[in-house]
């Protein structure tokens, strides 16, 4: 019941964007700031809005 | 143990045969949902476990020691090595849209029987092995697009084509579903205010996570979801008040204006402010109610009142006119095979997967679950009086502009409702009227209400959870339709780019403000054709968007046939070839009979026709407006055969190339990526 949990929490903070800020953070040495999560969110909705929605 | 395993999957596959046969030949007699909801469970159970394994296992040959490329090219960015069943979710969330929720219950009108056969049986063999075969292409692809694969396999025809055919399908899919949301809101003030309320709510949220609390998604998301529920709470109150109910009661063509506003708005608007937070909360909200409705489909277990077959079988359905053959199939779309998917199998996806075999639950595993969400609304359809889903879903210019004559004719269908009945329910929803609520949205939320009320709380709480439905399906129809706009501004500005290079510029703001109103005029044009439309406009549109995402299916199924001989020769190819000539078959004959059919309730041309020799008879009330009518019917002949005629293209290039590999003429080399030794451990994901 927990792994479930933890699962269902994991897949929220993917679908979130929250996986990958922690990814991104990893990536480049940087540590949590609002202009770091600006940076990351500017480069990461760019690219998630260049692409068509399903239908 | 082997013995176990073997007796177990004749268990599970006799149960999916069993109730199969049960739903298939039972007549007269309401059956239980819960034969529906096993028949598909244990079809998708059987099909999971021995068709997709054999094209995993034989034909694709999946190979987890081979490295993919979220783990050859990780970049911590987009290419990224990702536990399965989050992918699996990921990919759920994107491929979830309104078509297998609206596909399904605008088919009930055949009856429960025909739609429900072709989502079980559509997925399994077709929609599913689709995703799966794709997504596996593009994995071994480096994660290429559709377009960019159709142009490295079958030649530069096809990757220009299946752009083009993704443009114009946005434009009717956009203009479709907005059309939707405009008849789910018309005249309804609670509805109108909830869905009003969620725009100051998404825009609080942009500014929270980007200057307050940046980063926390998920906290901004619970919040926004509270502030959400509020507003259904408050425009209840709204709806109820003498002063305030008349500024929130809008005619249909007010919130088609309202909701083009919104698409240029949220397209030149900076993403983060509007869109980027709609789209967290609707996707969080579209799976929570997923959810709810599988388990208050199980909790309350309710019967079907719609019989298997109704007499709209013979074609003259009131909701869009045509036959089973072909209409069901393409007005289902999304819930059985889907194009748009294919753009997800070989985008985002591909790119996270970690081992080969993921691809497996994720490319097939997900479609069946988009499927058995099909299977739920078309269940939420089926439980209302068939008296209420025709009164609800057939247009006033076919059953007549007042509740008794709309009563009286559908009653004369042999499907008895009153003015009185429509009434009451109306009051019990808070809405003012139910007649002719067409595009599906109101008559699913009634069927969810329906559930969810009676899971607990009865008649007293029905209001609240229709409302809870519009707003579910409102939220994130307009979240499509600012993304998509936005999509399509990018590709207008790609292309406009190379004749005037500014224009291509994302950051020049008389382009983006240029490109952002000529896409909102595009499918604002459609939307506003459809809600001057006297038979309701969903009857022309739905079959216009289902015929072009069925022929983006077609354009997948060739690139995705194409691939299999280049591999096999053709060993294998019928496994995408069967639903491919199905595909061609149903859609290209609906095309036809779109354009070309004699009867004015289908055919383009012949309606255009008709309206016109009445024009010339000055048998007309309004020339100007009959005049509108005429174009748009020769415009919606029009898009049918431009999107006929791409998809032939398309076809006749792929049998070129099928030919040349056949009779060894052709090249048979595939372009997948060179193999490289896995050095990952997925357990540790």
């Amino acid at each position: 019941m927990k792994r479930l949990g933890r699962l269902l929490l994991a897949i929220l903070r993917e679908l979130a964007d929250e996986n990958a800020y922690q990814r991104h953070l990893a990536a480049h040495g940087a540590t949590h700031s609002g202009p770091e999560w600006r940076r990351f969110s500017e480069e990461r909705l760019r690219a998630k809005y260049a692409r068509a929605k399903c239908c | 143990m082997k013995l176990l395993g073997y007796l177990f999957w004749a268990v599970v596959a006799s149960v999916a045969a069993f109730c199969l046969g049960t739903i298939a030949l039972s007549r007269g007699e309401h059956i239980n949902s819960l034969w529906l909801v096993l028949a598909a469970a244990c079809s998708y159970a059987t099909a999971y476990r021995f068709y997709a394994k054999f094209i995993s296992a034989r034909v694709m040959m999946l190979n987890d020691e081979r490295a993919t490329p979220a783990e050859r090219l990780q970049n911590g960015h987009d290419f990224e090595p990702t536990n399965k069943w989050i992918v699996f979710g990921h990919h759920f969330a994107a491929i979830a849209g309104p078509g297998p929720l609206v596909g399904p219950v605008l088919a009930a009108q055949f009856g429960y029987l025909p739609g429900t056969l072709w989502i079980i049986i559509g997925a399994c063999l077709g929609g599913a092995v689709q995703d799966f075969v794709i997504l596996f292409a593009s994995m071994r692809r480096d994660g290429k697009s559709l377009g960019q694969m159709a142009r490295e396999e079958i030649g530069k025809v096809g990757g220009f084509i299946a752009l083009v055919t993704v443009l114009l399908i946005m434009v009717i899919l956009l203009a479709v579903v907005a059309l939707v949301v405009v008849n789910a809101l018309k005249g309804s003030p609670w509805g109108a205010f909830t869905i009003a309320a969620t725009m100051p709510i998404a825009i609080f949220m942009g500014l929270y996570l980007r200057y307050w609390r940046p980063g926390k998604v998920l906290e901004c998301s619970a919040i926004g979801f509270v502030l959400v529920m509020g507003s259904i709470f408050a425009g209840q109150a709204v709806g109820e008040s003498a002063s305030l109910a008349p500024v929130f009661t809008l005619s249909a063509m007010t919130i088609a204006f309202a909701i083009i506003l919104y698409g240029f708005l949220a397209s030149a608007l900076p993403v983060w402010l509007l869109l980027a937070p709609r789209d967290y909360l609707s996707t969080f909200v579209k799976l929570g109610v997923v959810l709810m409705l599988a388990i208050g489909i199980l909790f309350v277990r309710p019967e079907l009142q719609l019989p298997a077959f109704t007499r709209f079988t013979d074609g003259t359905g009131p909701i869009f006119a045509g036959k089973i053959f072909p209409f069901c199939f393409i007005t289902i779309a999304c819930g059985a095979i889907s194009g748009f998917h294919s753009l997800i199998s070989s985008g985002t996806t591909p790119k996270m997967i970690a081992k080969e075999s993921h691809a497996w639950p994720v490319g097939y595993g997900s479609m069946l679950l988009e499927s058995f969400v099909a299977i739920m609304a078309i269940i939420a359809a089926c439980v209302l009086q068939p008296g209420i889903y025709f009164a609800v879903n057939s247009p006033a210019g076919i059953v007549g502009a007042t509740p008794a004559a709309a009563a009286a004719t559908i009653t004369a269908w042999g499907f008895p409702v009153t003015p009185a009945d429509m009434a009451l329910l109306a009051h019990n929803v808070g809405e003012q009227s139910l007649f002719s609520r067409t595009g599906g949205a109101p008559s699913l939320a009634l069927g969810m209400a329906h559930i969810f009320a009676s899971s607990g709380g009865g008649q007293a709480v029905i209001g609240f959870w229709y409302h809870f439905a519009i707003m579910f399906e409102a939220l994130f129809i307009l979240t499509i339709i600012d993304a998509g706009t936005r999509v399509g501004r990018f590709m207008l500005q790609d292309l406009l780019g190379h004749i005037a290079p500014p224009l291509g510029r994302t950051s020049w703001m008389p382009g983006v403000i240029g490109t952002s109103a000529v896409v909102v005029g595009a499918w604002g044009y459609f939307l506003v054709q459809g809600v001057r439309d006297p038979l309701g406009g969903i009857n022309s549109l739905w079959p216009l968007f289902g015929i072009s995402n069925q022929l983006l299916a077609a354009i997948a199924l060739c690139v995705a046939t194409t691939i299999l001989l280049k591999m096999h020769g053709a060993k294998f190819m019928w496994i995408t070839c069967v639903p491919l000539v199905w595909l061609v078959s149903a859609t290209f004959t609906a095309a036809w009979q779109k354009i070309f059919s004699p009867i004015p309730a289908i055919g383009f041309l012949s309606q255009a026709d008709g309206l016109e020799a009445a024009l010339r008879a000055g048998k007309v009330a309004s020339p100007a407006a009959t005049e509108t009518l005429i174009f748009n019917a020769r415009l919606d002949a029009a898009i049918c055969g431009v999107f006929m005629v791409l998809v032939a293209v398309i076809l006749v290039d792929s049998l070129r190339v099928w030919a040349g590999i056949l009779w060894g003429a052709g090249e048979r080399r595939v372009h997948e990526a060179p193999f490289v030794a896995s050095q990952l451990r997925a357990e540790e994901l």
